[in-house]
């Protein structure tokens, strides 16, 4: 018992110790990850490319080590991204069929998340007072998740017509190349606006985040910024309301 | 122990150091400074045996004709440091230039150059600039427009120096001189921008990304599809890029294996549209609407809310 004690003395001294609430597994973790890393590696040797005019991007490639160096990055960044995605659909297949976990449901969009977009443009606006409460993925997480799932199959299908054009001309139609170019570049440019403006801003420039979210590099996110963050998850946690004001303001509305 | 070990470095090798020294930066320095002073005056290379630069080193030296006055001064430093330093005058000038009315012309040029560059002024005379020549078009590229370095035609220079026109990372901007002129390609038909569809391509790209190392340039540049001294016009049924046919040869040379449907891909130097390849026309219309407005979606949700972050600081 004393030796607990002290322990916990020690502790509280060094650090006050913060309750956590593990919301990501290790695949989670993993996957993020590795699709952050090769989507950065892609954004910046891809980038040079379609601003071939700018002096920055000549430059840029000379640091590393020439256009050759650049698109065998690339090229290799492109492989890994294609397996990461793999890697999450087995992982999804196996937790939904297999575990029947209900981590790839609880993704799925509905009308509540297009209600509680206008909801939070109206907070944002001022003409609604309330945020909305998110379940365990906010309507902006579903965004992000399933722009993943249409980008991934059109910068993945295009760029490897781009990679491969001549065996892509064997088994597809000519005008593909020119318009996968098209397609590569404008969808690659509305991913990296998203990411580094929307996704950036939102999920580690806000309020009470600031400056960094660490939650999806460690699967842990502290107790009171789940409640205020996944309200109707949290409840659904704990089988109470979280704080008092959370008790009052539920009643309000109610 | 017993080991005698001399005092090193001693005064006796201290001095002979010393005096080595000396003597070397005397020979670098004279060396160096020599070298020097031969560019920087352009003198020391040009035979010039008749001296004829003794009058024609003059900038303002010139004649009145009844076109109007042409200069004939000839500027040292750049026919000191061309490919042709060591050739006189002469050769090319003839050897009494004083009692010829105009030696070298654009039109009788090629064929002075010819006289020892056989091979490429036999090519030259098939291609469509060449013929236009005979034909009396002063317009057209002749040798020195393309092989001579800050538009002196005294100038020319060998092909693999890196500030050559004709180098390979400087042949696009070479050829973009004339046909990236809108007002001189409308007298021939060509309508089409060139360069800047070249620019806007992956082989453009890739080129100006690429350093001048020789190794880093092995992308396609303008003479690769339509020829080099033997250029033809792209309407021209014997030209690499005339018809189906010949540009898909064209572009086995790089693309082993590319067929018929990869050459379709290609745009012809224009840009999509309803008329040329519509369906990456389509492709652009829908990628562009999909980009601009999520993208517009995505900084008016950032916007507001930041608007709204910052009020509810400011009411704390």
């Amino acid at each position: 018992m004393e030796r607990i004690s002290t322990e916990a003395t020690t502790a509280s001294l060094a650090k006050p110790v913060e309750e956590k609430i593990k919301r990501f597994d290790i695949h989670q973790i993993i996957q993020h990850a590795w699709m952050m890393v090769s989507f950065i590696l892609l954004v910046v040797t891809g980038f040079p490319l379609k601003f071939s005019e700018w002096a920055f991007s000549q430059w840029w490639v000379g640091v590393w080590g020439g256009i050759d160096a650049v698109r065998s990055v690339h090229h290799v960044s492109a492989y890994a991204i294609v397996i990461v995605c793999i890697y999450h659909l087995l992982y999804l297949g196996y937790n939904s069929l297999i575990l029947r976990r209900p981590i790839g449901v609880k993704m799925i969009p509905s009308i509540d998340d297009f209600s509680k977009l206008l909801q939070e443009v109206s907070y944002f606006m001022g003409i609604s007072k309330e945020r909305p409460e998110y379940d365990r993925f906010s309507w902006k997480e579903k965004f992000d998740y399933w722009a993943i799932f249409w980008g991934m199959p059109v910068m993945g299908g295009s760029g490897f017509i781009l990679m491969y054009p001549v065996f892509a001309s064997k088994v597809l139609p000519g005008w593909m190349i020119p318009a996968a170019m098209i397609a590569h570049s404008d969808e690659a440019m509305l991913a990296l606006s998203w990411i580094f403006l929307v996704h950036i801003f939102f999920n580690h420039f806000s309020p009470g985040i600031f400056p960094i979210n660490t939650s999806i590099f460690t699967g842990k996110v502290a107790t009171e910024r789940y409640a205020r963050e996944h309200p109707l998850e949290y409840r659904s946690l704990t089988g109470e309301p979280e704080t008092e004001e959370g008790t009052e303001e539920s009643k309000e509305q109610a | 122990m017993g080991l005698n070990v001399p005092e090193y470095p001693g005064p006796g090798r201290k001095r002979a150091f010393l005096l080595l020294t000396a003597v070397a930066a005397a020979v670098i320095g004279i060396l160096v400074f020599g070298t020097a002073r031969d560019y920087v005056q352009g003198g020391g290379y040009v035979p010039d045996e008749a001296k004829c630069l003794v009058c024609h080193s003059n900038p303002d030296l010139a004649k009145n004709t009844p076109q109007g006055k042409i200069s004939l001064y000839v500027n040292e430093v750049v026919a000191s440091t061309s490919a042709h330093r060591f050739i006189d005058c002469t050769t090319c000038h003839t050897t009494k230039p004083h009692e010829v009315a105009t030696p070298l012309t654009k039109l009788s040029l090629a064929q002075k150059c010819g006289s020892c560059h056989q091979y490429q002024y036999k090519l030259h005379l098939e291609s469509i600039h060449g013929q236009q020549l005979a034909q009396g078009n002063p317009d057209v590229a002749t040798c020195v427009d393309c092989h001579s370095r800050k538009g002196d035609s005294h100038g020319v220079i060998r092909v693999l120096e890196h500030d050559a026109p004709t180098y390979k990372k400087n042949i696009a901007e070479t050829c973009a001189r004339c046909h990236d002129n809108d007002e001189l390609m409308k007298d021939y038909g060509i309508v089409e921008k060139v360069y800047e569809s070249y620019m806007r391509s992956f082989h453009g790209k890739a080129l100006q990304l690429s350093g001048y190392e020789l190794g880093s340039l092995n992308k396609a540049t303008c003479t690769n599809c339509h020829g080099v001294h033997d250029i033809k016009s792209a309407g021209d049924p014997q030209a690499p890029v005339a018809g189906a046919d010949n540009l898909v040869k064209t572009c086995e040379q790089c693309h082993p294996g590319a067929g018929v449907e990869f050459a379709k891909g290609f745009l012809g130097h224009r840009e999509a549209s309803r008329d040329n390849v519509p369906q990456a026309h389509y492709t652009e219309i829908i990628f562009r609407t999909l980009m601009i407005s999520v993208v517009a979606f995505g900084i008016f949700l950032m916007l507001i809310a930041i608007v709204r972050f910052s009020i509810n600081r400011w009411r704390e």
